[in-house]
């Protein structure tokens, strides 16, 4: 079952990839201000890049208010619920 | 190579050693958020040995880019530009307020898009040679007129696919450009996946992940053959792919295939196949068995639709894979890169991709033979961006020039030999079909070319279309197989001179005769149009010896040795016939002279 410690690492995983920043760099505050490449463009890639790997859709609330690692994976986790 | 999920595509490029590569300028005009494509595109460039840059015009500045010019990315070392013309936000009109609109108000807006259509071409094609690849309007779904729409000729969807068509007509005279049929993509990923509402609301973006993935793919089929990477061998493995079960073990009897199940999965795989040959893929056989055995279900099996005469070569024998893919290589004088190589057994294909990673490798497991067809017909490795007549005859050609070679050597002489070929030769004016590879024709022949003189689709339509011109085609074919358009004569009349500006036959076709058969119906054609004197030009280059006494040996007179050398013969006297040993001589005027 889908908890945070499982889903943590997979979503640090994702950010470390589309965001191009090494996983260590990736906390639960990171976010679009303080990674210079999470633009508005990254996002669109980041939440399309964790719908793929969680197989989830998010809703567009969702999509404009998960900014940081934290309430990504706290969104994931509601929706795996 | 598979495509992966878009994180591990992200890492897969930022680890790769992409600097060494050659670059591949992609250029992407559109009115829309398109920007999570760039990952695609870079990885499927990457696959083909290529280091993408991609370059993103202005948000919705499709005009303004190509009319205006931006010199650092649209130039003549941009290898494609890829526009994105989404009608929502093109004519919002057409799209979304198409149930108010009165029918003139519809054919404004549709000559105002095709305005625009002409508009971008022409700028583009100021700034940059580079292949254009347009991707067509999504047809509405629901169309506004609902059940309707369908009914009307004048219906949302019958507008919107008259769009496509003058999209279609205008790429086709823009040289090098084409059109990209998203339709045809959303139809592949399902139309309830393919956009993707919530980033078209939040940042005007509106495909999904799995429509940019099929986007990209199908814009690589296009850039593939622009570059040559397309595959155009296509080596088959026997058991448990051509038919089920082993030859070997089960015999003639016991494999499975047929019309019904499961023989059927088979006999469909063996259509596809079939149909490839036809469109010029080159087939070859590598297979571990009893040579004699495999010849045997070729030649005896009823319901066997690939024949021996499809099979360009073959390695059955029970040495390695990859030695014998070597050797097809060298015997068919083609790349590895250009093989696309099927087999049943996961160890054969990894054994291929680790020591020949070049061989593109289609794994078809035993226990999905159903899906096989689609799978080999879905990928596009072997699509090219024209079909001539002579592509689809190429990969038989083979087969003929190795019985030709046999019946010439129990030729007691060689007239006899020409007689039995059987020989038609067939002369027409250029037309639309033919224009392309006339065209080609002129651009790659190099030894019996009498003034290599090379010309544009474009050019050729002009001089088929003057009136002071001729364009002829010739075509050959014999008891054994069509050579397709294999000459080009051009005349051009001045006063009552006919001037032979081009004079060509592809020198696969030379010394049977078939270039006395040409020159005779040219000069028959320029009398009957009244010249008196014809007079052939000759340009020497470095290739072109074979060609350099072909007119002083029929007849001209040289008058003019400068760097165009002219050769005169006399049209009044000219009765010429064309030699015997032809079955059939047609001409432009469908006179029909049948020998014998």
């Amino acid at each position: 079952m889908a908890d945070s410690t499982t889903t943590r690492p997979r979503v640090v995983r994702a950010v470390s990839q589309i965001m191009g920043v090494a996983e260590q760099q990736v906390t639960d505050t990171s976010s679009a201000d303080s990674l210079d490449t999470w633009d508005s463009l990254r996002h669109m890639n980041l939440m399309l890049a964790l719908e793929e790997e969680f197989g989830i859709k998010f809703s567009d609330e969702q999509i404009m208010t998960m900014s940081s690692v934290g309430r990504i994976v706290a969104g994931i986790d509601e929706l795996l619920r | 190579m598979p495509l992966k999920t878009l994180a591990e595509i992200e890492d897969a490029l930022r680890r790769a050693d992409l600097a060494p590569l050659p670059s591949l300028d992609l250029v992407i005009l559109r009115n829309v958020v398109l920007e999570p494509i760039a990952p695609y595109l870079r990885y499927l460039a990457y696959g083909m040995g290529h280091n993408a840059r991609v370059h993103f015009g202005e948000f919705d500045q499709v005009f303004q880019e190509a009319v205006g010019g931006r010199r650092e990315f649209l130039n003549e070392e941009t290898t494609g530009v890829l526009l994105f013309t989404a009608l929502d936000v093109l004519s919002w009109n057409l799209s979304r307020n198409f149930s108010a609109l009165s029918a003139s108000d519809v054919r404004r807006e549709v000559d105002q898009i095709a305005a625009f259509i002409d508009a971008v071409l022409a700028g583009l094609r100021r700034q940059t040679p580079a292949m254009i690849l347009w991707h067509s309007f999504e047809l509405p779904l629901p169309p506004a007129l609902g059940i309707l729409d369908g009914q009307r000729a004048d219906g949302q969807t019958a507008v919107v696919a008259q769009l496509n068509e003058r999209l279609r007509s205008a790429l086709a005279g823009a040289g090098s450009a084409y059109l990209v049929d998203m339709n045809a993509c959303r139809a592949r990923v399902g139309a309830a996946s393919f956009r993707d509402a919530r980033y078209w609301h939040i940042g005007r973006a509106p495909y999904s992940r799995e429509a940019l993935r099929e986007i990209a793919q199908q814009d690589f089929t296009f850039l593939r053959a622009l570059k040559g990477k397309q595959k155009k061998c296509l080596v088959l493995d026997c058991d448990d792919v051509l038919w089920g079960g082993i030859v070997g073990e089960d015999g003639l009897g016991g494999i499975k295939l047929g019309r019904t199940y499961p023989g059927s999965a088979y006999y469909e795989l063996q259509q596809e196949i079939v149909s490839l040959h036809h469109r010029g893929v080159i087939l070859a056989i590598c297979s571990k068995n009893n040579e004699a055995d495999v010849w045997e279900v070729f030649r005896n099996h009823p319901d066997m639709l690939l024949r021996e005469e499809h099979i360009a070569a073959a390695r059955i024998n029970w040495r390695d894979k990859a030695t014998n893919l070597r050797e097809l290589a060298a015997e068919l004088n083609l790349g590895l890169d250009s093989f696309l190589f099927v087999d049943d057994s996961e160890v054969e294909c990894e054994l291929v991709r680790s020591v020949l990673p070049e061989v593109e490798v289609l794994h078809l497991p035993r226990d999905s033979a159903v899906e096989h067809r689609d799978r080999l017909a879905a990928a596009g490795w072997f699509d090219t961006l024209t079909l001539s007549e002579e592509d689809r005859l190429r990969a038989s050609s083979y087969k003929a020039e190795t019985a030709r070679t046999k019946l010439r050597g129990d030729s007691p002489d060689l007239e006899t030999y020409f007689r039995s070929l059987e020989m038609v030769v067939q002369i027409r004016p250029a037309d639309r079909l033919s224009i392309p590879r006339l065209a080609q024709l002129t651009q790659k022949t190099n030894q019996f070319n009498m003034t290599t003189r090379r010309y544009s689709d474009e050019q050729i339509t002009r001089l088929a279309a003057g009136g002071s011109s001729d364009v002829l085609g010739l075509r050959l074919s014999d008891r054994f197989g069509d050579a397709g358009l294999v000459g080009v004569g051009i005349l051009r009349y001045e006063g009552a001179d006919a001037i032979i500006d081009t004079f060509l036959l592809s020198c696969r076709v030379l010394g049977r005769g078939v270039e006395d058969a040409f020159l005779v119906q040219c000069l028959r054609r320029a009398k009957a149009r009244g010249a008196r004197t014809a007079v052939a030009e000759f340009i020497k280059t470095a290739k072109n010896q074979i060609a350099a006494d072909f007119y002083p040996t029929r007849g001209f007179r040289p008058v003019d040795s400068g760097a165009v050398q002219r050769l005169e013969l006399s049209l009044d006297s000219f009765s010429g016939s064309e030699p015997a040993f032809f079955k059939r001589i047609e001409t432009f005027e469908d006179l029909t002279h049948t020998k014998e």
